[in-house]
């Protein structure tokens, strides 16, 4: 009996097992940052995860939209306050439509940071080669230089107004890992050292890219996006070299067609496009196609805020028969009742899926174009056979002769409605509306956007930009 | 209790060669109270013996015995008598009422405990206390009963939750909810597993347990009291224990039936049809200075119909409720079978319930050193569920902003469109549904083994697992292409405890108690989400017909608990008594370098009443000092708030390939939220137990609360969880019982309790904004954090009032000068959601066979703001579609009108109703909760029936049946609150009011 009461303690006893080491619990639906860099899925999921990002309908399409509204293109008929205010350039700080371009923006940078400072040290991973490796951290520098230079033409004064020694936006270089806030209260940097560490990654992700990478970054577009950089920064020569080294890199080229607009992102026109599907799921407050399909679209299917303006309704006017306008506009209701024309550009009011053009090879026939007229030079071909080769796509018959005003005007019904316009202006000390006031010129307070308020009050080191916010 | 047991089953063994010898004889006699009343159902048991009986109704019993054998007789109340059996074989015994049964054993955090002896702070709800109210749910049991814990009924919809708040809110982000523990199975949280609908309060967690299957109620309030519970005692801890059998009890049986009616308690008069479009018309003519008529304002002529929405979505509800108790015990078995069924109807179209439930609670002594038992019960629950507060939804109020000359059928008795985005609301609840389903197993199997004299080891494995549906399904016609929408979640926690407990009496007086113990719980949420839209037809109903379907959510989320614990009790005498306990836990929720929390707790005691200076005050019975220090957690961090996290699925993938984003910075030293609490107090009882009065103050100091830290976005990130904050409650609690009138036929009782409250924000995040002053706070539209004051203030312009001269509303700026465009600047604090003083009294009248109980709760000095009166009141809120309450056809016409809307030409008419003190509202109450009268059968009228039955009560139940409010509040119920969240306590957009029920029942006892 005695023996029994024994045994039987001891079973209980036995009981009291040490549970110390299941405390470990592991997320099933999230991922530890520190396994991301585990395994070669999850760091390529990582890369993806940027590109994911890269699709929030702040950073393509808000940024696109509200840029085109301070500009010329575009009309403003909707009922958000908040774009109101930036039509009639009185954003404040507290503006809803501007801080998730910021804040989407740095998420962006923090999720290329990630990759860029933690890939490299990680080693034996199976299929991970030295190569690959190489290529992801391209591709989030790629990404990284997009987005900081999508922030800087909207937050700071473009490089004509101070030769670039304004303050541009804080340069975040390193991934926040929790701890201490400090490193993450930065001043904005000048806008030349912004455009110096984008012209840094791009040059650093170039060889590293491959030349064909599917919807993924590829080494003709970093170079695209350079060229882009060299033009605002009017460095003629290199972006007439850059531009023609694409155009010549037998990857691209333009399309027959204005058929790339629709869903097909394998079109040799494009370098770099936003691809957005039906299954794209939930975004964080809206997606790219989303904001892009809607806002551009008239009702059903859209919100019909943002219509042809007048302006340029007058421009494809001059010359009649434009397919520009002709095979990508349609007459429809704006939210305000008025008869007038919306782009066709963004047309799945299905699926909600239209793609963002980011970078398309027409754009470095124009930078080819306006760098060589700009500077002076023939660098590939000269501005007249570039501008005469897209008249000729958009049937229109050949000029005879081109000056900055034909091709920005080319630009302008090329690019309309791709969120081009307002930096057009700006860099070439014009107007953003015709006939404009002061709050509209080049260099006014308003036609960039103020430092958002949540990092002027979470960051006693910035600088605000100048004007009432 | 279990001590007991054992004491008397090693007294057994010691005078089992005694009994043998001895020749047995029967003992009979009568036992009645001190009244001279005979005592039903009195305990007799040979002391030492297992052998025992108990008295019939007329207080007889026999009982076999020998000379020389001690009888004890024993009952819930009474005083236990000892005799000690002679010559005679007649023993009449008059037993004495119990000073408040201080005898009695109480349970507390793993174990129980001498009433006498307690020195912890723990407020109990005995079974007799509870058992002749009739009520619907468990946490209407607490109600009104124990001082400092407050329990605010959300509304009056079936299934929606209370909040539940042991003294005051201790948390500003992680849940202030106390824990629950049935049976020693600590349950899970359920206000995140279903739907928002409207308001942010879930679904009751106590609608798991059927309120007649509980025994007692145990709120433990003070760190001594909750310490054992470590990281989860922060809020308070609730034990639930359900009723057990008795040993060597005849079965009986008790077949509880009622039926119930209920209604809304109090509605705003709002205007009928002809009413809004006389208002609108006269207003119009007055603004336009021309006659203008409801036809060209396109309300229809006036007589041209509408539709009366408030009263289309009321209802008289009748619910019906079955209960059945089977209890009883062997010579080693006791068990107890429950068995409930409720079908109920709410007052609001479209909510029903119905709830079935069973329970088993069985125990058996296999041996005499081991005991074995199960606890277990299950709940299946359908609810039919409807919306509430701010959301389109909800029947009540949709009811009151509709428009009455909207027409809710067409000339064809179809549903016709409301036409606005307020829909008709009949439709919605016709055609729509919104089903919830549960099915919930909470139990627990122990073993409790005595290897050694003294010592008990006792191991318990639990489960609570939830099984939730909840189905959506939106018509056509009201939500074009129809929608469906099925939440699945698993709730599933399993969890041991076993403890070990050393009880001894050392000398003559030493008395000392030791317990060991560990817990470790695993808990799993399972949860998927998806949602179709897209269907051809209403009548294809489900996931797999609509055309495009969405997933939502499809995730798990573990967290797992392991505590060691230990609890030293040491008295002299019964006269000083000291209680240490600690506890360490470590959580999964906690950061790695924060794993395991150390808690505890120091009290000590002094039994005044027992010392030999005190013998003379013979008017007192007891009185006791006692004082209690200690530390408790709060563990409610989420699931892994201290890992650096990416997210995958929809919102990382890009064109097909999967990816993962940032989504949470790693916080490693994240842990739990930390509560130090001070309680002092003296329980006493007087003139024969005739006078209860139990006092005490606490101060409870909460750091390390969760604050968001706000981060600067160049980080890539929002916001990080970490522990920040500081807060201070602190408040008196008194509890007074008094027996009024004692005689044969009548007997009056009064039990009141009365909570202060009073807290204060001591600290907030660094980076939190300021205001001007300089002080630090969290903004909300209505309510704001500031520290150095309440965590919850009103903050809201003044409204002064309409100006009778000038017919101006008229405001106060923020420098108390009378304004009429006030701006957001002019807020200021104008009120607290926090009362003065909360609590309930209850009187209890017994005449003849009658019985009466009447349970009143109050409130005073709180505030309350009801949002959606911003809605209700004015000529213009949505663009003046809405209705309005009928007060607003008193607007100002020419000086020297008293009115309560401005002037149609004044230009505040369109400000009036703009968010202000006029939607605070003064919530102090005083409610009849719950009115019970009884008549119970005579014993001569059952023998007359034929001695079927044994007891045969016939019951009236009445709740909120009138409750004393300010003129402020006609229509409206001052027991609100849309949320659980801490920051906006007293707060509704328009809270349902509660119901109004009568209920008539019998339970019959075979």
């Amino acid at each position: 009996m005695k023996s029994i009461k024994i045994l039987a303690l001891l079973l209980g006893i036995g009981l009291v097992f040490s549970c110390d080491d299941r405390l470990d619990v592991v997320p099933e639906d999230q991922v530890a940052s520190n396994t991301v860099f585990n395994s070669l899925a999850t760091i390529n999921g990582a890369v993806v995860g940027i590109y994911s990002k890269n699709q929030s309908g702040d950073l393509n399409g808000m940024a696109q939209l509200t840029g085109d509204f301070m500009a010329d293109d575009v009309n403003f008929v909707g009922s958000f306050t908040s774009l109101q205010e930036i039509d009639n350039f009185e954003t404040l700080a507290t503006n809803t439509s501007i801080d998730n371009i910021w804040l989407d923006g740095y998420e962006l940078i923090g999720a290329a940071n990630n990759v860029i400072q933690n890939l490299p040290p990680v080693t034996d991973i199976t299929g991970l080669d030295e190569a690959t490796k190489a290529q992801f951290v391209a591709e989030a520098k790629f990404l990284r230089a997009v987005t900081y230079f999508k922030l800087v033409n909207l937050f700071a004064q473009p490089y004509q107004i101070a030769q670039g020694s304004n303050l541009g936006v804080p340069l975040v270089l390193q991934p926040f890992e929790g701890g201490d806030i400090s490193a993450f209260q930065l001043e904005r940097s000048s806008v030349n050292e912004v455009h110096a560490q984008i012209e840094q990654d791009l040059l650093e992700a170039i060889p590293d890219l491959p030349a064909e990478n599917g919807v993924r970054a590829e080494s003709g577009a970093a170079m695209a996006l350079l060229a882009r950089l060299y033009l605002y920064r009017e460095q003629w020569t290199q972006a007439a070299e850059m531009a023609n080294q694409v155009i010549n890199s037998g990857n691209y080229a333009l399309a027959g067609a204005y058929d790339f607009y629709d869903d097909n992102p394998g079109s040799s026109e494009h370098i770099f496009v936003v691809v957005n599907t039906p299954t794209d799921g939930p975004q964080e407050v809206a997606g790219s196609d989303e904001v892009y399909v809607n806002f551009y679209n008239p009702a059903p299917g859209g919100r019909g805020d943002a219509p042809f303006s007048q302006d340029l309704l007058d421009a494809f006017a001059q010359e009649p028969g434009d397919l520009r306008f002709t095979t990508l506009s349609q007459a429809a209701t704006d939210a305000g009742g008025n008869d007038t024309f919306f782009t066709l550009k963004y047309p799945d009011v299905i699926n909600n899926a239209s793609d963002g053009m980011v970078l398309r090879i027409t754009e470095m026939y124009l930078i080819r174009a306006e760098a060589n007229l700009r500077g002076g030079t023939t660098i590939g071909a000269t501005p007249l056979a570039d501008i005469n080769l897209l008249r000729d796509r958009a049937g229109l018959g050949p000029l005879g002769s081109v000056d900055l005003d034909a091709i920005l005007n080319e630009r302008r019904k090329e690019l309309c409605f791709e969120g081009h316009r307002r930096m057009d202006l700006l860099r070439n000390n014009r107007n953003l509306r015709p006939g404009g006031g002061p709050e509209s010129e080049p260099g006014a307070n308003k036609v960039i956007f103020p430092i958002v308020e949540d990092e002027t009050t979470n960051n006693p080191n910035i600088t605000q930009n100048p004007g009432n916010f | 209790m279990k001590y007991k047991n054992l004491l008397c089953c090693l007294a057994a063994l010691l005078t089992l060669f005694q009994l043998q010898a001895q020749d047995q004889k029967t003992i009979s006699g009568t036992i009645t109270d001190q009244d001279n009343i005979p005592l039903p159902g009195v305990n007799i048991l040979v002391d030492g013996t297992d052998q025992g009986t108990q008295s019939d109704f007329d207080g007889n019993y026999q009982i076999a015995a020998a000379e020389g054998d001690v009888l004890v007789y024993s009952y819930l109340g009474q005083q236990t008598v000892r005799r000690t059996v002679g010559a005679s074989s007649v023993i009449n015994v008059t037993m004495q009422e119990d000073a408040q049964a201080l005898e009695e054993v109480v349970v507390i955090g793993y174990g129980n405990q001498e009433e006498r002896k307690i020195i912890q702070n723990v407020g109990v709800v005995k079974e007799e206390a509870i058992e002749n109210l009739q009520v619907t749910s468990a946490d209407q049991l607490l109600q009104g009963q124990s001082a400092g814990t407050q329990i605010v009924n959300s509304s009056g919809v079936l299934g929606s939750a209370s909040v539940i708040r042991v003294r005051g809110v201790n948390s500003i982000n992680s849940g202030s909810q106390p824990l629950i523990v049935i049976d020693g199975v600590p349950i899970t949280d359920t206000e995140t597993n279903t739907l928002q609908r409207g308001g942010n309060t879930g679904v009751n967690p106590l609608s798991y347990v059927n309120p007649n299957d509980i025994a007692s109620l145990t709120v433990l309030k003070d760190a001594g009291a909750t310490s054992i519970y470590g990281s989860r005692g922060a809020n308070g801890v609730i034990l639930i224990t359900t009723k057990k059998g008795r040993k060597n009890q005849q079965a009986t049986v008790t077949l509880d039936i009622n039926t119930q009616y209920t209604r809304a308690t109090d509605v705003p008069e709002i205007l009928s049809a002809d009413e809004f479009r006389r208002f609108k018309a006269e207003v119009a003519s007055i603004q336009q200075g021309t006659q203008v008529t409801p036809e060209d304002l396109g309300l229809g002529a006036i007589g041209s119909g509408g539709t009366d929405w408030l009263g289309g979505v009321q209802r008289t509800g009748i619910s019906q409720r079955y209960n059945l108790g089977i209890r009883g015990g062997t010579e080693n078995t006791t068990y107890f079978i429950g068995l409930d069924y409720q079908d109920a109807e709410g007052f609001i179209i479209g909510n029903d319930q119905q709830r079935a439930g069973a329970r088993i609670n069985l125990e058996t002594e296999v041996s005499e050193w081991l005991t074995a038992g199960m606890n277990l019960g299950i709940t299946n629950n359908r609810l039919n569920r409807v919306g509430v507060e701010n959301n389109t939804f909800a029947p009540f109020t949709t009811a009151f902003l509709q428009s009455p000359v909207v027409s809710a059928f067409d000339s064809e008795g179809n549903f016709a469109q409301s036409g606005s985005f307020i829909p008709n609301i009949f439709a919605i609840v016709a055609l729509d549904t919104d089903e919830l389903k549960t099915f919930r197993t909470i139990g627990n199997f122990y073993a409790e083994i005595t290897p050694l004299r003294n010592l008990t080891y006792r191991a318990e494995f639990g489960i609570d697992k939830l099984e939730l549906e909840e189905f959506l399904r939106s018509a056509e016609f009201n939500t074009p292409g129809g929608v469906a929408q099925q939440i699945h979640v698993a709730e599933d926690r399993w969890l041991t405890n076993q403890t070990l407990t050393y009880a001894n009496t050392f000398g003559e007086s030493h008395n000392l108690t030791a317990l060991v113990g560990l817990n470790y719980e695993e808990t799993l949420n399972t949860r998927s989400n998806v949602s179709a839209t897209g269907f051809l037809s209403d009548d294809l109903r489900n996931l797999g017909s609509g055309s495009t379907p969405t997933i939502l959510n499809g995730d798990r989320n573990p967290n797992r608990l392991y505590g060691l614990f230990s609890r030293v009790s040491y008295d002299y005498a019964g006269k000083y008594l000291v209680e240490g306990s600690i506890r360490r836990d470590g959580s999964s929720r906690f950061g790695a370098n924060n794993r395991y929390g150390y808690f505890w707790s120091a009290a000590a005691g002094w039994v005044l009443s027992s010392e030999n200076f005190m013998a003379n005050a013979t008017w007192l019975d007891y009185l006791s000092l006692r004082a209690s220090i200690g530390t408790v957690g709060n563990d409610r961090l989420g699931t892994f708030p201290s890992l650096g996290l990416f997210n995958a699925g929809a919102i990382a993938d890009y064109n097909g390939e999967s990816g993962v984003i940032p989504n949470q910075p790693e916080n490693p030293d994240l842990k739990w939220e930390e509560s130090e609490t001070i309680d002092v107090g003296f329980k006493s009882a007087l003139f024969g137990g005739r006078l209860n009065l139990n006092v005490s103050y606490f101060k409870k100091t909460t750091s390390d609360l969760l604050l968001n830290q706000v981060l600067p976005p160049q980080t890539g990130f929002t916001s990080i969880s970490r522990n920040i904050g500081e807060m201070e409650n602190s408040g008196w609690e008194f509890e007074l019982s008094t027996v009024n009138v004692r005689t044969e036929d009548f007997e009056w009782r009064t039990n009141l309790n009365l909570a202060t409250i009073d807290n204060q924000v001591l600290r907030l995040n660094e980076d939190a904004a300021t205001d001007p002053q300089g002080r630090r706070i969290i903004d909300g539209p209505i309510q704001r954090a500031i520290e150095g004051e309440s965590l919850n203030n009103f903050y809201l312009i003044r409204y002064v009032g309409v100006n009778p001269q000038t017919g101006d509303a008229e405001w106060l700026d923020a420098d108390g000068n009378i304004t009429t465009n006030p701006g957001s600047d002019d807020r200021v604090v104008t009120g607290s959601p926090l009362p003065d003083f909360s609590g309930g009294i209850t009187n209890t009248f017994r005449f003849f066979d009658f019985d009466l109980s009447v349970l009143m709760n109050y409130s005073y000095g709180n505030d309350i703001v009801i949002d959606g009166l911003r809605f209700a009141d004015g000529n213009d809120a949505i663009g003046g579609i809405v209705n309005i309450r009928r007060q607003n056809l008193n607007f100002w016409r020419a000086p020297g009108d008293n009115a309560f809307l401005p002037s149609p030409t004044s230009p505040t008419f369109n400000l009036f109703n703009q968010r202000s003190s006029l939607q605070q509202l003064d919530g102090s109450y005083l409610r009849l909760k719950n009115i019970t009268l009884g008549y119970n059968l005579p014993q001569r009228a059952l023998d007359q029936i034929g001695n079927i039955f044994s007891g045969v009560r016939f019951y009236f139940t009445g709740t909120n049946l009138f409750t004393i409010k300010g003129d402020d509040l006609e229509g409206i119920d001052p027991e609100v609150t849309d949320d659980i969240d801490p920051l906006f306590q007293g707060e509704s957009f328009f809270t349902a009011p509660q119901s109004k029920s009568y209920m008539f029942g019998a339970r019959l006892q075979f």
